[in-house]
């Protein structure tokens, strides 16, 4: 059981995925995401090699839809699988298998797919796409969260017949290059997606700080002065 | 503000990074910092976000370790702020702690590991890393960088202006010999990291082996819901 979005930001070109999953640190899958390249993330009973074997074929050039076609040929048991895959001309596909369970599916949308296993229902994935839409112009980071928080809200996660916590939860947006422009998660958190919306809330604070730190550490100060001026400023 | 071991198995030849810092998600500066049968590396202080890639990129080429830290200096304006470390597939390992560090920064070089830091209560920190990752050798690599982190947290772990600073954030990164993570743990905006990333490590190890054979065999899989619920029931009788 599993709930994703993956996108491409319609303004900026930036790739982006939130996931939130019973599993522990679903954010450990940062190979599933590639600047430049795309996004490919699956789940289900995934198989760990095979987001980074759709960015290579991506990357050398075939469309998502010939991809689908050729890890469908070289899996016995495709239809456990369920993926979804973005290039950088907003193709998009998603694939539910049949024997994904119940309740599993996807939505595919112009630069975005939604799709998850072990829901509530269809209303689940209903509202990752409306927490995602809600603010069209908000940068990427906040709408892959906001769609987190749409299928939480819409029910998350069932299994026979209860419901299950989202114990962790991951966003990720890549820009042009390769150091990950946003990668916050939670990892063991029976409210992880709570959890990630105040470390992001938190991370905004301090995130033209770290990125001067690292661009131009001779006028940085050290950070515990950084965050005593930020708790003046709170007071 | 940042401490790290950074060290390849020599058993498995497994590869693998542990750090532990004041600054928020410090595992996002882990990103790229791994190869399978290649090497890893890491810079902090204050870090360069290209080194990990360019550093990867070199040893993958044929470069040695000490032409890859010669290369990552040169190609940076700033190489005096920043600390890297780097060991290869030979167990090379090489580091560069640059003079404009926060103070105390050190480091202890060994065979296939580094133990590194800045902003540290004293250089008995990088000391108390090495000693217990060479006192464990026995153990699994993941088990021996937390072991490491802890060991440095309980030597005094990081001191800034205003003293003492608390871990805020963690990560425990190793891989095999697939071209992704086998663990890759974080924790990235707490008040105790390290005990956060033992406590989610102790769980979360159980249920390798399961999604692995999950994925190969999903027909006859039981749910994740099922295998957590069987861990939990079998630890309880553990501690019983």
């Amino acid at each position: 059981m599993t709930y994703s979005i993956i996108a491409r930001c319609p303004r900026t070109g930036k790739f982006g995925v939130g996931s939130t999953t019973f599993s522990m640190a679903c954010g450990r899958r940062n190979e599933s995401v590639r600047p430049n390249v795309g996004v490919s993330k699956s789940q289900a009973f995934y198989l760990r090699h095979v987001d980074p074997l759709a960015l290579n074929m991506l990357a050398q050039g075939h469309t998502p839809q010939q991809i689908v076609r050729m890890l469908a040929a070289d899996d016995a048991d495709f239809d456990y699988r369920q993926f979804g895959i973005i290039d950088r001309e907003n193709n998009v596909v998603a694939h539910t298998g049949p024997g994904c369970g119940k309740w599993a599916g996807h939505t595919v949308g112009p630069y975005y797919a939604a799709y998850g296993n072990g829901l509530a229902g269809p209303q689940v994935v209903a509202g990752i796409v409306a927490g995602f839409l809600k603010q069209p112009d908000a940068p990427l980071e906040d709408r892959l969260l906001l769609a987190l928080e749409g299928g939480r809200d819409a029910g998350g996660q069932e299994s026979n017949g209860v419901h299950r916590p989202e114990r962790s939860a991951w966003i990720r947006v890549v820009d042009q290059l390769d150091f990950p422009e946003i990668d916050l998660r939670v990892d063991l958190d029976d409210r992880s997606v709570a959890e990630l919306r105040r470390i992001l809330a938190e991370f905004k604070r301090y995130r033209d700080y770290y990125r001067a730190r690292c661009d131009d550490p001779r006028n940085a100060i050290p950070e515990e002065e950084f965050v005593a001026s930020l708790d003046q400023k709170a007071a | 503000m940042t401490y790290s071991i950074v060290a390849r198995c020599p058993r498995t030849g497994q590869l693998g990074i542990g750090v532990a810092s004041f600054s928020m998600a410090i595992g996002r500066f882990c990103d790229g910092a791994v190869r399978s049968n290649t090497g890893v590396t890491l810079t902090q202080g204050f870090p360069n976000p290209r080194n990990n890639y360019l550093a990867i990129n070199l040893l993958g080429q044929g470069h040695t370790a000490g032409q890859a830290l010669a290369t990552l200096i040169v190609n940076d304006a700033r190489g005096d702020y920043r600390q890297i470390a780097i060991v290869d597939r030979d167990d090379n390992a090489v580091i560069h702690s640059g003079g404009k560090l926060r103070p105390w920064a050190a480091h202890r070089i060994g065979k296939g590991y580094l133990a590194l830091g800045d902003g540290l209560a004293g250089p008995q920190v990088v000391e108390a890393m090495a000693a217990r990752f060479e006192g464990t050798a026995e153990a699994d690599l993941d088990e021996r960088l937390l072991a490491a982190l802890e060991a440095g947290r309980d030597a005094g772990g990081l001191a800034g202006v205003r003293g003492r600073l608390p871990e805020r954030s963690a990560a425990l990164v190793v891989w095999g010999n697939r071209p992704h993570n086998e663990i890759d743990l974080r924790a990235d905006l707490h008040e105790n990291a390290i005990a956060e990333v033992r406590r989610i490590h102790a769980d979360y190890k159980p249920t390798i082996a399961y999604y692995d054979e999950r994925a190969r065999n999903p027909r006859n899989a039981i749910t994740g819901v099922e295998f957590a619920e069987n861990l939990k029931k079998q630890q309880r009788k553990e501690t019983a």
